[in-house]
């Protein structure tokens, strides 16, 4: 995969990063997606989940990171080999934080369609729109770049 | 209950106490759930990179996850079962376990 850098709006991101960042502090230790466990043996059952959100906090990390000072200087990111995968499952997970905690009101059809009427959210739950929204591309863009190398990785 | 032979009048002995465990015996599905947030082309990535789909393959048990709620991606031995849930979890994928004789 070519290293991909992405120059970003700061006045439209950087509002939206501090919801993304409460969103990944919120995520706390919980899993960001709402699984069962109760098919795993009782025996391994809370070394999975451990070991799942370990990594699950660890690729949060690294998304975070991308907005660090250099971001807020040139409003560049960049992605590639070493954090595309990474950051694409880091979105996923903040995505469905972001959906848990703000946007239950809106219709599973609405949401996978996108099509939502702006101007009648509220400001925080818009806000968390926008963040959803911004993940997604986020997740577009590096899908679309990644090589096979990557996939038979 | 366990009935032990003492020579005598028969004892019942106390019954150990168990800890309920998967029996893991037999065939295990994978099945991944649908969720409203994750993108189309996403699982479609995760099921290429965890399960070594092709491209088609790939598209058709994601479109079953987002038409049907579900789809089986993997049937077999339970030790390879839990290694690939597990692996589909780790791309926040709503994934189960479950034994190969429940009908869906």
């Amino acid at each position: 995969m070519k290293r991909i850098e992405v120059k970003l709006s700061l006045p439209v991101v950087a509002p939206l990063l501090d919801v993304i960042k409460n969103t990944a502090d919120n995520l706390g230790d919980r899993l960001a997606t709402p699984i069962t466990l109760d098919d795993v043996d009782a025996a391994f059952r809370g070394e999975w989940r451990e070991e799942l959100l370990a990594e699950q906090t660890a690729e949060i990390n690294t998304l975070l990171a991308l907005f660090d000072s250099e971001f807020f200087a040139t409003g560049v990111v960049g992605f590639d080999e070493s954090n595309a995968i990474v950051i694409v499952r880091a979105c996923s997970a903040v995505r469905l934080r972001l959906r848990e905690r703000y946007l239950t009101k809106l219709p599973d059809e609405i949401l996978e369609g996108g099509d939502v009427e702006l101007s009648v959210l509220d400001d925080e739950v818009r806000k968390a729109f926008m963040c959803y929204l911004f993940l997604a591309t986020v997740q577009e863009l590096i899908i679309q770049h990644l090589d096979s190398a990557i996939l038979d990785s | 209950m366990t009935i032990v032979d003492t020579g005598t009048a028969p004892q019942i002995a106390p019954r150990k106490e168990t800890v309920p465990a998967v029996q893991p015996e037999g065939l295990w599905r994978v099945v991944v759930l649908n969720d409203p947030v994750n993108l189309m082309s996403y699982v479609v990535l995760v099921f290429r990179k965890v399960l070594g789909f092709d491209e088609p393959t790939a598209r058709k048990h994601m479109l079953e996850v987002h038409e049907a709620g579900r789809s089986v991606v993997w049937t077999g031995l339970r030790e390879q079962a839990e290694h690939y849930a597990f692996t589909l979890q780790q791309w926040h994928l709503s994934a189960i376990l479950e034994p190969q004789d429940e009908t869906h």
